[in-house]
């Protein structure tokens, strides 16, 4: 893919919009130095407005204590950071959040890949199995939190109902801390299934049949194929879908919110939860700042980390 | 070059239906603004801004209706704000502007918080400059809102915790009901009763993870949670979560939670419809909630349903619970015209007649002590005698430092603290131990709040 990126190839773009020396990179003409404010300033001008001032306001306020309008009244320094960092709820916090991400992670995507590996076969009816696959796509938090609260309620759930057919031990799956956390990752899996299904559905149709068949002639098995045909061949659409998963599973809130609002014990008290409870029910911003910082700051350590290592078992 | 040209017409026709679409919105904003103006020149519009849903919120907006038509001079638009702790920060951060409500509903733990801002007119000056006669008003919910005798707001939506049994259950398996005012052990040989009797199919009582009822254990118990008399006296420097009574109440649902005579629900909405739901399909014997419940407890209910006072300690007498609910503020950000008609609004809302009408249509508690007398309400009495309790609970308590709420900022933090404790302790962990735990991060939330404010 390397030969399309050479600026004279590109079309539409007039001579004298080309680089004045190669070497040094961008050189412009006095003339595109406007044209490039006139395009670029609105769109920098709304960034400037509401990303990058709200990230610096946040930060300054991350060093404060708020008073109870929100305003910053008291200078703390780093006194935020250390009290978060050393209380045993954060930490508690920080976990939760560490095995919620890692559980919708790994089972969006094992379960889409197996859910797109089944729909891409051609058989009678496929098409029926894909539409129902991608459907969770268009189901709205609110209304999968009362479906799933349903499926989970110790009373008149359909788990219950099952567990009392079997005479299974009655399990209280939003009310005991473990089995709450199972609850909200399955929850979570099946409102992201859809869409990585279609995704991962999409990629796996555009390999191409012949490597297939190159490789049953060679007499490779099933297995085989799909671990060394399929999986490098869609591996930039998986890498895509885990980094939107990750980003995504550390930004849950809603399905949170509706089904256990952190609780049992704060076992599902992910971290963007505790920024909303600092801020919008506790009106303590100056925390709820920091807390924002450190999310954004593992967010972006982690997705560099999947750059980094997982970009380079990537083939594009 | 038929693709280019094909593109440019549709760049064309995209641009003009964009600025088509811009000339009628700005046509739209111009030509609506005289007409809205016409119409303010009439009527002070008041901006109401109310946390109601389901029937309460029916009621309110014909409450609302109803004041309208009743004079020429204010209008009163009513605006729903979403939950309690939503509107709280919406309140704050609109102050001082365009969107900012004459009169708003705030819920009973943001009382201190909303009047430390000092965004509000105290009903004070009203009450002050109409000689309204506040001793209408029931004296528990009014010392809830008040700050060294001054009132702050008016007491509107107002609710009491309350036992609520399944009276036919009861009836069924042959058991003694509790007595209007049980205590503890009571309530302790109900569920038992019933647990044992049904062979477990009736679960005997469940007391819902909630702060409220945590706050109101210590209130009937005659204990203060936070120093400074609960805040009355002046401002809190700290909670008192490890006192005997707290721990003895803990002790009591911790060991019939071992013995199973009570169920655990969780906290949260979700907790309170499933315990609603269990209790309405006869699964569940007993259990504690706001007195707005009965509405929802009396219709399409098959059974019976009994209602008794707060439980409270064994060996002593009941001190009464604090209110619940929500009560109303005028806003001192807008013209005193406004003001005063967001007051003539609230004494509206507060006659006999609404009140009593309220109290029917909603199941929150009529305050005004003549609504006693108006036949919307005696007819509810004839037909439900059950709902009388609450009120009488009410009416029962004198108000004093323990029973008349908390004056201190950050209750919602308090709230998931002591929610934080008592699932620990639902779930075994050492009583005091949980308690310890949270009575220390909200100290340290104390002092944190009272620098940020310099108090």
């Amino acid at each position: 893919m390397q030969e399309g990126i050479t600026p004279a190839s590109k079309p539409g773009l007039k001579p004298k919009a080309l680089p004045q020396s190669g070497a040094k990179g961008f050189n412009l003409h006095v003339n595109d130095k406007w044209y490039a404010l006139a395009f670029l300033g609105p769109s920098l001008l709304i960034l400037g407005v509401f990303v990058f001032y709200p990230m610096l306001r946040t930060l300054y306020l991350s060093l404060f204590l708020t008073d109870n309008v929100g305003r910053p009244t008291v200078f703390i320094g780093l006194q935020n950071y250390v009290n978060l960092l050393t209380s045993s709820a954060y930490q508690a916090s920080l976990q939760a959040t560490a095995v919620y991400v890692i559980g919708v992670v790994a089972f969006t995507l094992i379960l889409g890949l197996l859910l797109a590996q089944m729909a891409v076969r051609k058989l009678a009816g496929i098409q029926w199995f894909r539409t129902i696959f991608s459907a969770t796509m268009g189901v709205s938090v609110s209304v999968a939190a009362i479906f799933w609260l349903f499926i989970f309620s110790p009373s008149v759930g359909l788990f219950d109902q099952i567990g009392n057919l079997l005479h299974l031990p009655l399990v209280q799956w939003l009310t005991t801390p473990g089995p709450a956390m199972i609850a909200v990752i399955i929850s979570t899996v099946w409102m992201n299934l859809g869409f990585t299904f279609l995704i991962l559905f999409g990629a796996l149709q555009m390999v191409p049949q012949p490597l297939y068949e190159a490789a049953a002639i060679e007499g490779a098995s099933p297995s085989y194929q799909f671990f060394h045909v399929t999986i490098p061949m869609i591996s930039p659409t998986l890498f895509f879908t885990s980094t939107v998963t990750l980003i995504g599973a550390f930004k849950s809130f809603g399905l949170i919110d509706l089904m256990t609002a952190g609780g049992p014990n704060n076992a599902t008290n992910l971290m963007v939860y505790q920024v909303y409870r600092d801020a919008f029910l506790n009106g303590n911003y100056g925390l709820a700042s920091a807390e924002s910082v450190i999310l954004a700051v593992i967010i972006a350590l982690f997705t560099l980390l999947q750059f980094k290592f997982l970009e380079k078992r990537v083939t594009y | 070059m038929t693709t280019h040209s094909d593109s440019h017409k549709r760049l064309w026709i995209l641009g003009g239906v964009l600025l088509a679409l811009i000339a009628v919105f700005a046509g739209w904003s111009i030509l609506s603004k005289p007409t809205a103006q016409a119409q303010g020149t009439k009527r002070t519009k008041v901006v109401f801004w109310n946390e109601m849903t389901g029937p309460a919120q029916a009621q309110l907006n014909t409450f609302v209706k109803e004041f309208n038509k009743s004079q020429t001079k204010y209008e009163v638009v009513p605006e729903f704000e979403g939950t309690y702790n939503e509107a709280v920060q919406k309140i704050i951060n609109t102050h001082g502007t365009d969107a900012s409500p004459a009169v708003f509903q705030s819920m009973d733990i943001s009382t201190s918080q909303i009047y430390h801002t000092g965004y509000t007119t105290p009903v004070q000056k009203f009450i002050d400059e109409d000689h309204y006669d506040v001793s209408k008003i029931a004296p528990g919910a009014r010392a809830f809102y008040a700050n060294k005798g001054t009132q702050l707001s008016m007491p509107f939506n107002t609710s009491q915790p309350v036992l609520y049994y399944n009276a036919t259950l009861l009836k069924k398996y042959k058991i003694t009901p509790p007595p209007v005012n049980p205590s503890y052990s009571d309530i302790t040989r109900v569920a038992t009763q019933l647990t044992e009797r049904s062979h477990k199919k009736v679960q005997g009582m469940t007391v819902e993870i909630y702060g409220w009822l945590f706050e109101q254990f210590m209130a009937n118990s005659g204990v203060s949670l936070a120093n400074q008399e609960d805040g009355h006296a002046g401002t809190p420097t700290a909670v008192n979560f490890t006192n005997a009574a707290t721990v003895n109440t803990m002790k009591w649902i911790q060991d019939n939670l071992k013995k199973g005579v009570f169920v655990n629900y969780g906290a949260g909405a979700n907790a309170q419809n499933n315990e609603t739901a269990s209790f309405l399909s006869g699964r569940l014997g007993m259990f504690m909630q706001s007195s707005a419940s009965i509405g929802q407890l009396t219709t399409g209910n098959p059974d019976k349903l009994g209602i008794t006072y707060y439980p409270h300690p064994d060996g002593q007498k009941s001190n009464g619970v604090a209110i619940g609910g929500a009560s109303l503020w005028i806003s001192n950000d807008k013209t005193s015209n406004v003001q005063r008609g967001a007051w003539e609004f609230i004494k509206y809302l507060m006659t006999a007649k609404s009140q009593a009408e309220w109290q029917v249509a909603t199941g929150y508690l009529a305050l005004n002590t003549d609504s006693q007398k108006e036949a919307v309400l005696q007819n509810l009495y004839k037909k439900l005698p059950a709902t009388k309790v609450p009120g009488e609970q009410l009416r029962a308590a004198t108000p004093n430092q323990t029973n008349s709420g908390i004056f201190l900022q950050g209750l919602i933090q308090e709230r998931n603290l002591t929610q934080t404790a008592m699932e620990q302790i639902y779930n075994g962990s050492d009583i005091n131990k949980s308690l310890a735990t949270a009575e220390k991060s909200m100290n340290t939330y104390i002092q944190g709040n009272n620098r940020a404010n310099g108090y």
